[in-house]
């Protein structure tokens, strides 16, 4: 961990060398997240619901989403990037040190100009909440702190299986954008207003469903079992599933030579 | 001219050999227009009126817009031109007797014609076999169809000359985020490739009718479904090509000031 916080300290001072340009790209990550937002602001100002679902309910689904993937691209980018890592064979580097391989991996790169898109959803979470119309309870409020890390964790896991795929092919392919991409745009609305064959998708492959939907339902009180609270832990176990093919992919491994 | 061609060409036959590019982009294409009609449809179902475009026109232009999307969007970065600007390679392609600006015309413009040639076929095909809410319905008239080739061409050179304004910006900020970065998202916005105008709130309709973004993919493809009547694609018609006019003369100007205080970079 103080491994982790020396490449976190490391990464702001070398970012904070460039003081302008960091601004601007601060900026820039700024109104490339709005035209997200602005799509569901217009479609919302045309229509009153989507299947049920409220601007405000939407909101909520669309800026978890967000945060767990924005929070992984800030922390956890050298795992996104992990094509470049094997393409410049530089991932040799790092297995020939004593650490453990996936601090390393993390370590690689930090992307602090994508801090911005953290807390723009945290912003976009915090309107939702308070426009909402929800009793809180202690339940509730930890099935919002579930969701949250839910959402990390699984887009962890997310990037941790694109980059194994990276050990097969050797450079990344652009498919892995329909991966996270793709499911971050499927679930930034409610998965219940798609058709079955998404839903089942987004319940059991990619399981962004246990993530906002099934919670999302028990705090808007659509549902009352407890059961539903507790979805986001499966994500967990996604992770490890994620890690142990990651590891297998590491001991596959050969070099592409330099 | 003919070495502007060749530029063209080149560009064009270099483009066509990224096979493996083109089905990840068209795989992508797919998945995104799957989406955005599930998107839509659900909109349409549980809405009962005010309808901004009917459901199957809708459907239809989400469709050429992903089928034609390597075209239309303007989030592109030409990353040999980039480069030279940065790296100071320009100072070579000052050397040589052509001009700068036609000549990084006619490569983006290569490079982007190859681009939808590999991909915009499979997908019109995809959409034309799916079932039916979410099928893309090519059936027009005569004089829709040939309004609509003539709007998508000048579309294709809209394009080319925002996006080559963009770089000519790069060649003062040497830089390609920032406020590149800015102005190309809103381009984005703007042109429709995000969500449809009609969907947009009415002053923002009004901003856009004037800007020249919208001009790039929604005014050829709307006027293809016959979500715009024959008067208002003449008028678009002319529009874009004042547009082009202007964007021409500008990229121009500014290059040539560009020039004329070019720092060239590195040693």
């Amino acid at each position: 961990m103080s491994l982790y916080l020396k490449y976190l300290s490391m990464h702001l001072k070398s970012e904070l060398q460039y003081k302008m340009s960091f601004i601007l790209s601060f900026i820039s990550q700024f109104f490339t997240f709005f035209g997200y937002y602005f799509t569901i602001l217009c479609l919302f100002n045309k229509f009153s619901n989507i299947k049920g679902f409220t601007v405000y309910e939407v909101l909520l689904t669309f800026s978890i989403v967000t945060f767990g993937c924005s929070f992984c691209e800030v922390f956890f980018r050298g795992m996104d990037q992990f094509d470049k890592l094997i393409v410049e064979g530089n991932f040799d580097r790092l297995l020939l040190r004593p650490r453990n391989i996936i601090l390393q991996v993390f370590g690689e790169e930090i992307n602090y100009v994508k801090l911005s898109r953290v807390l723009q959803s945290l912003v976009i979470l915090v309107i939702a909440l308070l426009n909402l119309n929800v009793e809180w309870n202690i339940y509730k409020v930890l099935t919002l702190l579930l969701m949250m890390l839910g959402s990390i964790t699984l887009f962890l896991s997310l990037f941790t299986i694109a980059a194994t795929y990276c050990f097969i092919t050797v450079k990344g392919l652009e498919i892995r954008h329909v991966l996270t991409d793709g499911g971050k745009h499927l679930a930034q609305y409610p998965i219940g207003i798609f058709r079955k064959g998404f839903v089942l998708v987004l319940t059991y492959i990619v399981p962004f469903g246990f993530v906002n939907y099934y919670p999302l339902l028990y705090i808007l009180g659509r549902v009352e079992k407890k059961v539903y609270i507790f979805s986001p832990i499966t994500t967990i176990l996604y992770l490890i599933v994620s890690l142990l093919l990651f590891y297998k992919g590491v001991k596959k491994y050969s070099s592409v030579g330099s | 001219m003919k070495s502007y061609l060749s530029y063209f060409n080149l560009k064009f036959k270099t483009g066509l050999q990224y096979r493996a590019a083109a089905y990840a982009g068209i795989a992508t294409q797919l998945f995104f227009g799957i989406i955005y009609t599930s998107v839509y449809i659900a909109f349409y179902e549980s809405n009962a009126s005010n309808y901004p475009m009917e459901l199957n026109k809708l459907i239809s232009f989400l469709w050429l817009n992903q089928a034609f999307f390597s075209l239309m969007y303007l989030w592109h970065k030409d990353k040999d031109i980039l480069a030279i600007i940065k790296n100071g390679n320009i100072a070579y392609e000052l050397c040589r007797p052509q001009d700068l600006y036609l000549m990084w015309a006619s490569k983006i413009l290569g490079e982007r014609l190859s681009m939808v040639t590999l991909r915009f076929l499979p997908v019109l095909i995809f959409a034309l076999l799916l079932p039916f809410p979410y099928k893309l319905i090519l059936k027009t008239s005569i004089p829709f169809f040939l309004l609509s080739i003539i709007a998508l061409v000048l579309s294709t050179f809209l394009s080319t000359f925002l996006i080559l304004l963009c770089h000519i910006i790069c060649m003062f900020t040497l830089d390609e985020k920032g406020i590149v970065n800015i102005f190309m998202v809103t381009a984005d916005i703007l042109s429709g490739l995000v969500i449809p105008i009609p969907f947009f709130p009415s002053f923002l309709q009004k901003i856009s009718n004037i800007l020249p973004f919208r001009y790039v993919s929604d005014f050829p493809f709307r006027l293809y479904v016959g979500d715009i009547n024959i008067r208002e694609g003449i008028i678009g018609i002319i529009i874009q090509l004042i547009w082009i006019i202007i964007l021409v003369i500008i990229g121009r100007i500014l290059s040539k000031r560009a020039l004329r205080k070019a720092v060239i970079q590195g040693g």
